[in-house]
């Protein structure tokens, strides 16, 4: 680190340039909203706080991006400052909502985003200040920002418990899962860049970063309706939910072409892990020269589809295959399509980041050894917290439905998340299993941790059907 | 010669590849179980909509529709326990000699295998032993002297209990699967309904046979408390308990605040309207006095109007629609009620059907002789009670606690050690072997017995206070 900070010395002077124009903006930008706030009068709402949350969030996750192309030092010091910023108005915005409700902020998927984020803002800290894990907001603050966004797209008034959730003991499991669930996602990253440490070769991840993007773009494409549409969810923006034609049936509108389009970019994210192939199997160095150069072109096509699929869903109104009529539909009604695009492009903004910059970030993350030991620590803190969440929402049933386990779905991927963890702690106690393959571990648990975080509530159905 | 058959059923049973690969089984039919749609849980012809017969036929045949029941998940569930109880008692024996018998005097071959220890130079055995133990209980490591024939040395350790952690949580998760075994064995499930006022000691199992409970249970009161939007805010019931016709505890339940007795819980499940009548309060007019007269009426009430006359509420129809000369009740809200009256004369023996509001075809109004009118009804609400008897929670229970005391022990508590021997190395010099071991967090261990080694450097390094004493006095004699 002190050797980084010696190199980095010359570049320091014009590292300010960011901060202070990250420092404009993000000034503007509350200026703008002040503006705002003194024509409606109203200046502690949530909806302000969140902006401001939003603005400062927005200034942390690009000076930790400057900070991860840079590796200057400064840009963290200022990073954790508006970090801070971020932390007190996100605090703010929970503690409103708290007061306005009347009930710990857990109730809705948009109360969770709201307590998740602020976790993950505070564990950032926490793992900069304590761990000395400086990049780590270079992750997590998009992540963050994304959680920000799709709140402005749910529902957010104040809707009354129903008798079931008015129990102590609901917010003991709530707080308990969010709680394991960022001490997961610390441990996934930690993970990852254990493997960056761990000398595994930036080609590989590249093949990982394009399977991931064009998993997720066939995912997408299973929406993909005759004549080159897309199928999104029709939404309802009165009353702010899906428009529902039966029981658990949405009504699905097509938008036209914008089926091709996303097919267009499928083509384009595949083109990498072709050359990869290629590259496997000739050894030519030119054919992974034209995969890398690949990857930057399917961001720029990606952004671009991104940016459509905004466009289109936001305006107008379109038809369905299955009612009469033309119908509206909303960011909100296709929160994992959304969700996927802007992860497809994160994840290979996140590889060419580390196509550039593989030395310095080396430089700059702590030793394998020492994250091998971090990520079984944050294991250490996930898996009693995952086990007092489960017996907490245990028991929290046994009050409420007279009986505490029922195999319904949520409940069964909390005790299969359990059980990969189990399988990890197993393995590196009784087997030794150290480095990679503990690596993978934490991974694939953390893939299940998301499937029982989000697939469920939305995929499967379910007793957790308002969380 | 080959093992024995049963020694072998018993090894693989306790090997750590058994206990994964059923673990992996688990958490994939655990994973079916979420995808396909389950049996009981799901509504019949939603899951006839969702596959084709020829798939259903099949996936009914395996049992993929009610994975969690089906005799092979349970059958899984009880190898996965049987591996959990034979790998602890086959691991067993070894933790409990390391733990019930530390080992307390290195000998050479150890001192020289250990990876973490330090030898510092010393002048004679007691001063630094002494020091050491000083240092050693300071630091929370209870030092003893181990005294052998031509020998002692230190041992002291911390958190020996660590080592029996992994147990302690084993034991806990076979604690929790018994419970569930007890209550999938011997627990019900209920449902009970009740309107106020009545009372009942028998209830209706989720799957087939009434249970007969040694009490009876009576609803003194429900109701249902709402938001301003109008959705539900609480709900609540008064339950009272009757053992041998005595009253014997009263509670008011809600949704999260069960009533238990006698290992038997009753839950606040639901409430609604019964679609029947609890109270019809009517005007009655004499035809030829033109008297009002107020009467209240439950149904099948009967009221004197006069020393002749008697009124009784034969029917009450919540929301009613006529077809083919018949009164058909529509939905169990009250929308369009009706009420058939039978007005009876003693000296005449004749019932006349009454009906309000009068329907043309069937009333026959006109003959009674008296008219009535409805001033206010109250209409009769029932209490959804949740009834479960799970004898096994509390194995549960005290499994989820030990699990959790089990997990602080296992990732929090390191079970470390220090040992402190004097030894003379090649040149016959007096030297304190310090050795030290952790069985987890060694990176945080080393420095801690680095720590260890630098106090007792301190304690042995010729005592500096006293140097600086007579410096002082050095001084202040010139």
């Amino acid at each position: 680190m002190a050797r980084a900070r010696v190199e980095q010395q010359p570049a320091a002077a014009t590292g300010m340039t960011l901060v202070v124009m990250v420092g404009l903006g993000v000034a503007f930008l509350l200026f703008m909203a002040f503006l705002n706030v003194v024509k409606s009068g109203n200046l502690l709402n949530e909806s302000n706080l969140l902006y401001a949350t939003l603005i400062f969030y927005f200034g942390a996750a690009t000076l930790y991006l400057g900070f991860g192309i840079t590796g200057t030092p400064n840009y963290v010091r200022f990073a954790s400052l508006a970090t801070w910023a971020g932390l007190l108005a996100n605090t703010g915005a929970v503690a409103h909502r708290w007061y306005e409700a009347g009930h710990p902020p857990f109730a809705s998927i948009y109360e969770m985003l709201l307590s998740f984020v602020w976790t993950l803002a505070a564990l950032t800290l926490i793992a900069e200040k304590k761990f000395k894990v400086k990049v780590i907001g270079t992750v997590t603050m998009p992540v963050a920002i994304v959680g920000v966004v799709l709140m402005q797209l749910l529902r957010t008034d104040v809707r009354p418990l129903v008798p079931a959730l008015q129990s102590t003991w609901l917010h003991v499991h709530v707080t308990l899962a969010m709680l394991a669930y960022a001490a997961c996602a610390l441990s996934f990253a930690l993970a990852m860049m254990f493997l960056i440490q761990d000398k595994m070769k930036t080609e590989t991840f590249l093949a990982a970063t394009s399977i991931f993007t064009i998993a997720t773009y066939i995912a997408t494409l299973t929406r993909f309706e005759k004549w080159g549409g897309l199928s999104v969810a029709a939404w309802n923006p009165e009353e702010k939910s899906e428009i529902f034609i039966a029981k658990g049936v949405r009504l699905f509108v097509v938008i036209p072409d914008l089926g091709w389009l996303l097919l267009l970019v499928l083509a384009a994210v595949s083109v990498p892990l072709v050359f990869y192939i290629l590259w496997r199997k000739t050894n030519n160095e030119a054919h992974l020269d034209l995969a890398n150069r690949a990857v930057f072109l399917s961001i720029l096509l990606q952004t671009l589809a991104l940016v459509f699929f905004i466009v289109r869903v936001r305006d107008g109104h379109y038809f369905s295959l299955d009612a009469d009529g033309q119908f509206p539909t909303s960011l909100a009604a296709s929160p994992f399509i959304l969700s996927g695009l802007v992860g497809g492009i994160f994840v290979s903004l996140l590889y060419l980041l580390l196509l550039w910059r593989r030395t310095d970030l080396e430089r700059m993350l702590p030793s394998a050894d020492e994250l091998d030991r971090i990520i079984y620590k944050t294991i250490a803190i996930a898996f009693p917290l995952l086990t007092l969440m489960i017996a907490a929402g245990a028991y929290w049933a046994n009050r409420t439905w007279g009986s505490y386990w029922s195999w319904d779905p949520k409940e069964t991927w909390a005790a299969i998340t359990w059980l990969v963890y189990a399988g990890y702690l197993h393995m590196r106690i009784t087997r030794g299993w150290r480095g990679r393959r503990a690596a993978y571990f934490a991974i694939l648990g953390f893939a299940v941790v998301m499937f029982t975080f989000f697939g469920v509530t939305y995929l499967l159905p379910g007793l957790h059907a308002y969380a | 010669m080959a093992i024995p058959l049963p020694r072998k059923i018993w090894q693989t049973l306790g090997a750590i590849k058994t206990g994964v690969i059923l673990l992996i089984l688990t958490v994939i039919l655990a994973a079916a179980g979420t995808l396909i749609l389950q049996r009981p849980a799901t509504d019949p012809d939603e899951i006839q909509r969702a596959y084709s017969p020829q798939v259903l036929r099949l996936l009914d045949g395996l049992g993929l529709t009610d994975v969690f029941h089906a005799w092979w998940f349970v059958l899984l569930l009880s190898l996965v326990s049987l591996s959990i109880v034979a790998a602890s008692i086959q691991r067993f024996p070894n933790a409990w000699r390391f733990y019930a018998r530390p080992y307390k005097s290195p000998d050479e071959a150890f001192r020289k295998a250990l990876p973490t220890h330090k030898l510092i130079a010393i002048k004679d055995e007691e001063t630094a032993l002494s020091a050491a133990e000083r240092v050693l209980a300071k630091k929370g490591f209870h030092p003893e002297r181990i005294v052998r024939e031509n020998s002692f040395s230190l041992f002291g350790e911390r958190n020996r209990i660590s080592e029996m952690a992994v147990y302690i949580v084993h034991a806990s998760l076979l604690l929790i699967f018994l419970g569930g075994i007890i209550d999938a064995e011997f627990g019900w499930r209920a449902f009970l309904s009740l309107t106020r006022g009545e009372q009942s000691s028998e209830v209706q199992a989720q799957n087939g046979p009434k249970h007969f409970l040694p009490f009876a249970v009576r609803c003194d009161g429900a109701g249902q408390e709402n938001y301003a939007d109008g959705t539900p805010k609480k709900w609540w019931s008064n339950l009272t308990v009757l053992k041998g016709g005595r009253e014997v505890l009263h509670k008011q339940i809600v949704v999260n605040e069960p009533l238990v007795y006698g290992g038997v819980r009753f839950y606040q499940a639901s409430y609604g309207k019964t679609g029947k009548v609890d109270k019809l309060v009517l005007t009655a007019t004499s035809r030829q006095s033109m008297n009002p007269k107020d009467i209240t009426l439950g149904l099948n009430e009967t009221a004197a109007l006069d020393p002749d006359t008697t009124v009784r509420l034969a029917e009450f129809i919540p929301d009613y629609v006529v077809g083919d000369g018949q009164v058909y009740a529509r939905s169990n809200d009250l929308e369009n009620p009706a009420a058939r009256l039978v007005v009876e004369s003693k000296k005449s023996g004749q019932a006349i059907n009454y009906w309000l509001p009068a329907i043309p075809g069937i009333e026959q109004n006109a003959l009674s002789p008296y008219d009535f009118q409805g001033k206010d009804v109250q209409m009769a609400y029932f209490t959804g009670l949740e009834v479960s008897h799970e004898p096994g929670q509390w194995g549960v229970w005290a499994g989820v606690l030990l699990m959790g005391l089990g997990l602080v022990v296992v990732f929090y508590l390191v079970h470390s050690r220090i040992w402190v021997v004097p030894v003379r190395d090649a040149r016959g010099q007096l030297q304190l072997w310090i050795g030290g071991a952790a069985n987890k967090n060694k990176d945080v261990f080393e420095q801690r017995f680095s720590d260890v080694v630098k106090q007792i450097e301190w304690e042995l390094k010729p005592s500096q206070p006293e140097i600086s004493q007579t410096s002082v006095a050095a001084l202040t004699e010139k």
